[in-house]
């Protein structure tokens, strides 16, 4: 058993610094985003930290017309469900890629954004 | 376990109300004692449901205050929020303390105010519901999350935006025959597709509207039930939850905590799909029918756009789905949604739904989804 090796606070240092953390489960190698504190494949607490490429491809994606309060100026922007290379998804904003050129499949890479005051996952090109 | 029946329904009007959400429960709850013909001090306690009084109103600790405001100060209350299915789960865990002996009459139900602010107010307070670590700095909103599940949906069965549509036009068809429906106006196939994109492929007439409204049931052990004149039996009552998080779903077509709290439900009123013949499900938006259709087991997967474009889920097709009209024409107060749900199937179950009866309907079947898809429960019902 181990101490949570990563909580959100340390997941959004690190991702803010470019370095997306995912953690591995030691007893049946399931990979998660942080936090957890038992596996949900193996019931085991056997955390450990492992750096992710941040590369993956679009899932699914949608494109937000009506935003919530504050965050009108920002429409329309994409978020996206992307899988990323190391078989763990992650949601996040699309920046820097047409709309009219998203689709399922297409690949991406990892980057932080600052939003509205707030770090956020965002994906940008591969 | 002890039976339970649903033996009084109330249903305020949907739509926009300048009355509280406390004062649209009461409103609601009064009707449902009044409908259950018994005496108000016959209550043993008040399972009460809502979601954004805290935002909307600057309400909280409301379960007491609608309880004071129906003339009941003096009922035991709790309150719950499981975001939009939070009156169902309120049923649930009302029907359980009946069910275990606890007590024999109980109230239940939920409200919920939002046309009182902005729009995007409404639309950040519905965000809530979802993850404010990941999801809520990303901008993702709620019609962005079955926007979301829907292009996954096209993606693997090609299921199209006409066949989404033709989910609202028939649900605005049926909502022209409920006198409590906030829009009571059919509406054309070209109208849907023409409206302007909210989250891509979800247009504005895929979404559900925000709604102020109140709902209550009064439920009952068997013993008081039988002296009743026409108790509708709970006969299952089953809920499932789903990871929170909208990037962990294994396969966004699905909702797989429908598919479990069905199976569940199923199992314990001895039922199967093929026996329901009225169904109010969670059709928040288009996209969110269809996908409930198969994961309650009434079509195989892929299948439910099709069933929707030819009119088998319509009043008088196989199986009618949403004959009040469902979220999108008889309107959403998240707080009430479940509860309006059980009131319009105890109204089917007893023949009296008037122009929107579905002819000699036994069993019937309720659907409620919360949040990221994360909270659902289902409900199967069937008469003496």
């Amino acid at each position: 058993m181990t101490e949570r090796v990563i909580n959100l606070k340390s997941f959004f240092e690190e991702a803010r610094a470019g370095r997306l953390t995912g953690i591995r489960c030691g007893c049946c190698g399931e990979l998660a985003i942080p936090p957890k504190e038992f596996c949900a494949g193996c019931g085991q607490r056997d955390w450990q930290p492992v750096p992710l490429a941040g590369t993956g491809a679009i899932v699914s994606f949608t494109v937000i017309r009506v935003a919530p309060r504050g965050r009108g100026g920002e429409v329309p922007y994409a978020v996206a469900v992307v899988k990323l290379d190391e078989g763990v998804s992650l949601l996040g904003r699309l920046v820097d890629t047409p709309l009219d050129t998203l689709s399922s499949g297409l690949r991406v890479r990892f980057r932080p954004l600052q939003l509205g005051g707030e770090t956020a996952a965002g994906f940008g090109p591969a | 376990m002890r039976r339970v029946a649903v033996i009084g329904v109330g249903v305020t009007k949907f739509g926009k109300h300048d009355r509280t959400s406390a004062e649209l429960f009461a409103a609601a709850a009064a009707d449902a004692i009044t409908d259950a013909e018994i005496a108000p001090s016959a209550i043993q306690a008040l399972y009460f449901g809502n979601v954004t009084g805290g935002e909307t109103e600057r309400q909280l600790h409301m379960g007491p205050l609608a309880a004071t405001l129906l003339g009941l100060p003096t009922v035991p209350t709790t309150r719950f929020e499981n975001a939009c299915a939070t009156s169902h789960v309120a049923f649930r865990h009302a029907v359980m303390e009946i069910a275990s002996g606890v007590s024999d009459v109980v109230l239940v139900g939920g409200a919920e105010r939002v046309l009182n602010v902005p729009t995007e107010s409404a639309t950040e307070f519905f965000a809530y519901c979802s993850d404010a670590s990941l999801e809520q700095p990303a901008g993702l909103t709620f019609p962005g999350v079955f926007a979301l599940i829907a292009r996954a949906h096209m993606d693997k069965y090609g299921t199209t935006e006409e066949q989404m549509a033709h989910v609202a036009v028939k649900n605005h068809r049926h909502g022209v025959l409920n006198p409590k429906a906030q829009f009571q106006k059919e509406i054309s196939l070209e109208t849907v597709l023409k409206s302007a994109y909210v989250a891509d492929p979800l247009k504005l007439f895929d979404c559900c509207p925000f709604t102020d409204g109140g709902a209550a049931l009064v439920l009952a052990s068997e013993n008081v039930a039988r002296r009743h004149r026409r108790p509708i039996w709970v006969l299952g009552s089953h809920a499932a939850t789903d990871t929170m998080f909208v990037h962990e779903k294994r396969d966004l077509s699905r909702v797989t905590a429908t598919e479990r709290a069905a199976q569940g439900a199923y199992r314990q009123a001895g039922k199967a799909p093929t026996d329901v013949d009225v169904v109010e499900l969670h059709d928040c938006f288009t996209i969110a029918e269809i996908v409930a259709t198969e994961g309650l087991g009434f079509f195989e997967p892929g299948t439910g756009g099709l069933a929707a474009e030819k009119g088998w889920t319509s009043l008088g097709g196989k199986l009618p789905v949403n004959p009040s009209g469902g979220l999108k024409a008889k309107g959403h107060p998240i707080g009430a949604t479940g509860a309006a749900q059980i009131a319009e199937i105890v109204t089917q179950l007893r023949g009296e739904a008037d122009r929107r009866q579905v002819d000699g309907a036994r069993t019937g079947l309720t659907h409620t989804l919360g949040g990221n898809a994360a909270t659902v429960v289902v409900s199967l019902f069937g008469r003496d």
